[in-house]
């Protein structure tokens, strides 16, 4: 017991009390929590990155995320909005922009793109929450402008400038992407642990399949993201390229070179699976990794670029809201078993 | 296997008090006995200032409708009936009555005398009434209404000691101390329902108390001892009788209507007092909890105890108050007035300091995560309905199943952008009815 003698010590109740709805606790998850999590999953694939491109592909990532989190303040500045950097969502998107593009960038890349994402196509529609098409997608593609900055990439473990704004083109020992010859009915002369671990050349982000999925399995762990998305989406690509291979020996070799290639499973762990621009509901999920992945391997065997995964969660993000629609859950109480 | 259901989530559990014993509380100098303690009509009070009046008179009665009468829990003098408002803005009426710490029990207190198995539907139903027993899980529902709406309509019956709120540990101390109470009294109800079972409803964080219940029904047939997968919000009886059953109530219909009742575990108790003992419920077991008060207690609390007599016996507050919670965390109300008194439905009065409360949380935009959809019991989309609830589309948010909203907070509880789902899916709720009302 406290002092209870000390009458000047002991605490009363207010007189009036405060009345509000039920529930009166939470869980305490916060958005910049999910937010910060996103990064830390983020970072062994960063970290990959700067040991097979050097540091020039921090540099980039550092630029992005400077960029994405200026241009988000500055539009809420000049948009009267509150400001909301603090919930870290433009960290996310600003890592992410940096993982889409090539250590070779000059830095106005970067910058450019982070704008663009995050006044055109975040701010505009209403910022967090309210976008239609993931921000990072829509600024790659943007991006596509410059296709001879934005295609050029580099061998790993050639030395890039770290600091300097732009890439001397004859600093660059130029590689085509593993994409490029299965485009044309080659395999790629990288082995396949190459694929695997990353070791091949790239956006800076995406080479290691291997460190984004211990990413994505530390964001199932924390209950981050569900699995129905990416196994939707890799599960369908891997089928179809099974079931269709364009070239090699045997199908599971092609198979597991095309899981291994371009932004799959980048774009399947990390941006297929952004809340705001995929569907609710688990149902919803698995009909978008599927589509996902339909685009995906059509886009790679008949489109004009080699790479699709950013075309098609573009093309699906538009129908979340109908995905949405159509896979509204079976109300409880809506159907009665064994009623009287 | 334990018993679950789909949906629901894992609440932080802060029961704190589930070793304590349950402790008899003094009756404070003065009672405050709500004349409105249950679903249904206000009493109309039976004593006027000045009268005196003995522990277990009746003191308030319904004249027709429903509607269940109140006792006096202590001995003494009426010295006011005052109304006052309630935390949701209607009336209610307090008999205001000084205690003369004399404890004299009313004549009308005799034990129903008669063996159970020769008495009559009628005669239970007319002891549970004149008991003036409500379902004392919070629901407050008369007991004697819902058997007669039961009769030859269900062949189910489930005894709620499922206790999913976090800090309540009311039912769970009750288990470990007269499990037999529970039993019997779950006898009585049966009798009157002509049922041959009843499943007892556990959840699993309680293994003691199954243990307990396990011994008291020692391999009768009459009952069976269903462990449920600790979840909220299990207690919810829709949620209870799917997980037993699999039957599913529809929206706006009661557990009758696909053959079950549901009685909460001191509600059998209560009915099992009014027949040994002829007690009417003038007293029950209240958690006293929450981050404020110094020693959290389980007690047995004369009706119309208030609150800051509650805090008092606990040892005062070790932190300032900001809500004092009549019921659990996650479905209780908060109250305005400190003194306000225990009722029947009053499982537990909580003291929540400032950092405990979501409210200072400014909301954020919807990032649309999906956890609220995961967490809906009712398998809804709460996001959807707050929004359409915010832009006051009553048609839209009852396309996506608002009147389903049994509002238990799941939702809520999960947001990671503080949205307040709940009192959004309230008003989207009133709106529609309104909208109704109207054509």
């Amino acid at each position: 017991m406290k002092n209870d003698q000390n009458v000047s010590t002991r605490i009363v109740a207010p007189s009036l009390l405060t009345v509000s709805p039920s529930p009166h606790i939470k869980k305490g998850i916060t958005t910049r929590g999910i937010m910060i999590d996103v990064v830390i999953a983020l970072l062994p694939a960063l970290v990959w990155s700067i040991y097979v491109f050097g540091f020039r592909s921090l540099s980039v990532v550092l630029v992005s995320v400077a960029s994405c989190v200026i241009f988000e303040v500055l539009f809420e500045l000049i948009a009267r909005k509150p400001i909301t950097v603090l919930d870290f969502s433009a960290v996310v998107s600003g890592v992410l922009l940096g993982f889409n593009m090539p250590a070779t960038v000059p830095l106005w890349i970067p910058i450019v793109g982070g704008a663009f994402a995050m006044i055109v196509v975040k701010g505009l529609f209403g910022g967090l929450g309210k976008n239609i098409v993931n921000p990072i997608l829509a600024a790659r593609v943007f991006l596509f402008s410059w296709t001879d900055i934005i295609n050029t990439f580099s061998e790993p473990f050639s030395s890039l400038p770290i600091f300097s704004f732009s890439v001397d083109s004859a600093d660059i020992v130029a590689s085509a992407t593993p994409l490029s010859p299965m485009k044309e009915g080659m395999l790629p002369d990288n082995s396949l642990v190459d694929m695997v671990l990353g070791t091949k050349s790239g956006c800076l982000g995406e080479v290691s399949g291997l460190l984004i999925a211990v990413g994505g399995i530390y964001l199932l762990a924390r209950r981050v993201i569900t699995w129905h998305i990416p196994v939707a989406y890799i599960g369908t690509v891997m089928l179809i390229t099974f079931l269709f291979p364009m070239a090699g020996e045997d199908a599971v070799q092609f198979m597991l070179y095309q899981t291994f290639s371009g932004g799959l499973i980048l774009g399947a762990v990390f941006m297929a699976t952004d809340y705001v621009t995929s569907p609710i509901t688990e149902m919803g999920k698995l009909i978008f990794g599927v589509g996902c992945g339909l685009l995906t391997v059509f886009i790679r065997y008949f489109g004009g670029y080699p790479e699709g995964v950013s075309f098609a969660i573009l093309i699906m993000n538009l129908l979340v809201g109908y995905i949405d629609k159509f896979t509204k859950p079976k109300r409880f109480g809506g159907v009665t078993k064994d009623a009287k | 296997m334990a018993y679950t259901f789909r949906g629901g989530t894992h609440v932080r559990e802060y029961k704190y008090t589930s070793k304590c014993p349950i402790e008899k509380m003094a009756a404070p100098d003065t009672v405050y006995i709500p004349l409105s303690q249950h679903i249904g009509a206000m009493c109309t009070p039976l004593v006027k200032v000045g009268d005196s009046v003995l522990r277990g008179q009746k003191i308030g009665d319904v004249e027709g409708g429903l509607g269940c009468p109140v006792h006096s829990s202590v001995s003494g003098k009426v010295t006011e009936i005052r109304e006052v408002p309630t935390p949701t803005g209607q009336k209610n009426k307090y008999v205001v009555i000084e205690n003369d710490h004399l404890d004299t029990v009313s004549p009308d207190v005799r034990p129903f005398g008669k063996a159970i198995q020769d008495t009559t539907t009628e005669e239970i139903i007319e002891v549970i009434r004149r008991a003036g027993i409500s379902g004392m899980g919070g629901a407050t529902f008369p007991t004697y209404a819902k058997i007669s709406s039961a009769i030859d309509k269900v062949d189910c019956m489930i005894i709620n000691c499922a206790e999913c709120e976090p800090f309540i540990t009311a039912n769970h101390r009750l288990l470990l101390e007269q499990p037999e109470a529970v039993v019997n009294g779950a006898k009585i109800l049966m009798k009157a329902l002509k049922l041959r079972l009843a499943h007892l409803a556990v959840e699993d964080n309680k293994f003691d108390a199954i243990l307990a219940l396990d011994d008291v029904v020692d391999g009768s047939p009459l009952f069976k001892v269903s462990v449920m997968k600790t979840k909220y919000p299990q207690g919810d009886e829709r949620q209870l009788i799917y997980a037993i059953t699999g039957r599913e109530i529809p929206q706006g219909k009661l557990p009758a209507d696909v053959g079950c009742v549901v009685f909460n575990a001191e509600t059998c108790a209560a009915v099992y007092k009014a027949f040994s003992l002829g007690m009417p419920l003038i007293e029950r077991i209240v958690t006293a909890s929450g981050d404020c008060l110094d020693t959290p207690k389980n007690l047995l609390v004369p009706i119309g105890t208030p609150y800051s007599a509650i805090a008092d016996f606990c040892g005062g507050y070790i932190e300032e108050p900001e809500k004092i919670i009549n019921g659990g965390p996650m479905m209780g109300m908060a109250q305005w007035d400190v003194d306000a008194p225990v009722t029947k439905g009053t499982s537990a009065v909580l003291f929540l300091s400032k950092k405990m409360n979501s409210r200072y949380e400014q909301p954020e935009s919807c990032i649309r995560c999906g956890r609220c959809v995961r967490a809906c019991p009712m398998h809804l989309m709460p996001n959807y309905i707050a929004a359409y609830a915010r832009k006051h589309d009553p048609e839209n948010a009852e396309s996506y199943g608002a009147l389903s909203c049994v509002e238990c907070g799941s939702c809520a509880y999960n947001c990671p952008a503080h949205i307040p789902i709940v009192q959004y899916i309230k008003v989207a709720k009133s709106e529609i009815r309104d909208a109704k009302a109207k054509k």
